[in-house]
């Protein structure tokens, strides 16, 4: 025959579901965080390569210029 | 292209014929296999798995006190060996429940998955 159940003691089965509830938490919370501080990082990037690109373009015309005036 | 898009075609025949020929059985035969495992699961589940109620509040409660008495008094000494085995097991469990809450709210198994532009370089 099948084992019978076991009474589980309350105090086990509020530590096992209160567990559950403070790691669904705490899991949401650091993956938003992260997120986040990922976002930042993209967003510097981001401006770095605008910044970048208008060196680039500005340099370049620098150059048409000068290749101007020599010719 | 003309012949793909008929074998296509053809597969999607047979695909709804048989669905409709065979899909009731299969859903039965389903029905019939879990059956008997579902219910398995619910007997054990029923007593073992249900949440604390509000009504558990004071066995929780004197169950608190006894621990943090026991460890006051220094009774835990008394504890067999295979006593306190148990109990290590016990609080091992309770910390997989929270790893398990942790992998439900980083909605992934293994790593958090952040969205970014990082490309990981492939071995193949």
């Amino acid at each position: 025959m099948a084992p019978a159940p076991v009474a589980v003691s309350p105090l086990i089965k509020f530590g096992r579901y209160s567990a559950l509830l403070l790691g669904i938490a705490y899991g949401s919370r650091h993956h938003k965080s992260l997120q986040k501080k990922e976002d930042g990082i993209l967003a510097r990037k981001e401006q770095a390569k605008a910044v970048e690109e208008k060196k680039k373009v500005a340099a370049e015309a620098g150059m048409i210029y000068r290749n101007a005036v020599k010719v | 292209m003309a012949k793909a898009a008929q074998k296509l075609v053809g597969l999607g025949t047979r695909l709804g014929t048989s669905l409709a020929t065979q899909g009731p059985k299969v859903a039965g035969d389903a029905l019939q296999w879990s059956r008997p495992r579902l219910s398995k699961f619910w007997y054990y589940a029923r007593v073992e798995l249900t949440p604390p109620m509000p009504a558990d509040v004071p066995a929780i409660s004197k169950g608190f006190s006894k621990i943090v008495d026991s460890a006051k008094t220094g009774k835990f000494m008394n504890l067999t060996v295979k006593e306190a085995w148990v109990n290590t097991l016990v609080c091992a469990e309770v910390a997989f429940w929270f790893f398990i809450g942790e992998q439900i709210g980083r909605r992934s198994f293994v790593g958090y998955n952040i969205k970014s532009d990082y490309e990981p370089h492939g071995y193949i």
